[in-house]
């Protein structure tokens, strides 16, 4: 991206507000613009400019069980980190699952949220995904009917040949099983017929793979977030 | 945490802020700053004041009830974590939120493969509300300036911007709405812009 002459600044900004460029490119951009202030002028008087398009777009009601949703995510961010272990190599590692005791200790915090807010339909299970530095990172709700959703709690960095892979772990013995690619920044939902039954305890983890996932059906990169099942009752 | 907005910078500020008055008097700099401060009531306010129209902004989009409230959802979340990155010398704090609430939806229908979402029966439902039947009705009395600029380009050029603004249109769905090459829809739009700026300078 050639950014030198004022036109293609002009140009490149416009084509980002107005939400033309790939997701790619996008990308690209948005790195550029943290940098830039020349740019980041540029974007602010295109959104300037043609935000009042937005204004006469007619509302939408959103479902009551939405604001108590945003509140608990919110809540999650906050929630005090618990002491755990952290090796790089989960699956192998018998430290660790020791350790993961207080991810469920986090999970449960969190749960007292879930207790306030009964117009919300619960899930039937919640896991809290801690990082390294033992923080709430994800947040995985999965509903009565099985249906799982899983939602980001922070920024993770993520570089442009690789990925976020999410997996569980039903039987060590049959290893873990992969639940398909995560973008990093947004919730993502995934239905019960893609996923294994769920057990309390189960293990849930992100690793960071090659942008096409593991190449060999397990985890390869390092574990980013860990954590367990707890179900709610 | 029930401090907010008593002890808080009081909601109206300046009369002469123009945007301020626009909305009613609703300040969202104040409200912003409050969630900076980590004050959940202001984040409370702004969310009963404009996640309807924030929800109409990501259906218009995104095409599907769940998923619009997952870019609302996520959005809320964002605007929380980075109020203390909201700059009001650099854009009003309005044009901020629905800029956050824009990319978060159209994220969603890149992740999501928006070309597949156009190709299904969506299309014949987008195709109902074309660009410039809405025009009239989304360019209320409150816009007369970007009205007489938009209504000075082309057809194609309004046709195309109207398109990728409104419904998240990539230039790829707009050729095929528009029935035109991809890169003469490229240049309408480049084209369009140009001259949207030189006539709203």
């Amino acid at each position: 991206m050639n950014l030198t002459e004022p036109d293609d600044i002009q140009h490149l900004a416009a084509e980002y507000v107005l939400g033309v460029l790939t997701a790619d490119e996008a990308a690209v951009f948005e790195r550029r613009l943290a940098n830039d202030g020349a740019l980041r002028a540029a974007v602010a008087a295109w959104e300037e400019r043609l935000s009042v398009l937005d204004r006469g777009t007619a509302p939408a009601q959103p479902r009551p069980q939405l604001w108590a949703r945003i509140e608990r995510t919110i809540a999650a961010t906050r929630a005090a980190p618990s002491p755990a272990r952290w090796p790089q190599r989960l699956w192998a590692n018998l430290a660790l699952w020791r350790g993961l005791a207080a991810a469920g200790v986090a999970a449960s915090l969190l749960l007292g949220v879930y207790a306030a807010m009964r117009d919300d339909p619960r899930p039937a299970f919640t896991v809290v995904l801690a990082a390294q530095d033992r923080a709430p990172g994800w947040i995985v709700e999965i509903s009565a009917e099985g249906d799982l959703r899983l939602t980001p709690l922070r920024d993770t960095v993520v570089g442009p040949n690789q990925a976020l892979q999410f997996w569980t772990l039903r039987d060590p013995a049959q290893g873990p099983i992969s639940l398909g690619l995560v973008p990093p920044d947004r919730t993502t939902r995934i239905e019960a017929a893609r996923l294994p039954p769920v057990a309390p305890n189960q293990l849930f983890e992100l690793t960071l793979e090659p942008a096409a996932g593991s190449p060999i059906g397990r985890p390869t990169g390092p574990i980013l977030y860990v954590g367990r099942a707890v179900a709610v009752r | 945490m029930l401090r907010w907005p008593e002890t808080a910078q009081p909601l109206r500020r300046m009369e002469t802020d123009a945007h301020v008055a626009e909305e009613g008097g609703f300040d969202y700099e104040a409200v912003l700053a409050a969630c900076a401060r980590g004050e959940t009531a202001a984040l409370r306010l702004l969310y009963d004041r404009d996640a309807p129209r924030l929800l109409g902004v990501a259906m218009r989009i995104v095409r599907q009830i769940e998923l619009a409230e997952d870019v609302v959802h996520d959005a809320f979340v964002q605007i929380w974590r980075g109020a203390r990155t909201f700059d009001p010398a650099r854009g009003a704090g309005r044009t901020w939120v629905y800029s956050v609430l824009r990319h978060r939806a159209l994220n969603a229908v890149r992740a999501r493969g928006r070309e597949v979402l156009a190709d299904s029966e969506n299309l014949a439902r987008m195709t109902d509300i074309g660009p410039n039947a809405t025009l009239a009705a989304e360019l209320a009395a409150d816009a007369p300036a970007l009205r007489r600029c938009l209504e000075a380009l082309t057809g194609e050029q309004r046709d195309s911007i109207l398109l990728a603004y409104l419904q998240g249109f990539s230039h790829g769905q707009i050729a095929r709405q528009l029935n035109a090459p991809l890169g003469t829809v490229k240049s309408w739009i480049r084209r369009g812009l140009d001259a949207l700026r030189r006539c709203l300078e």
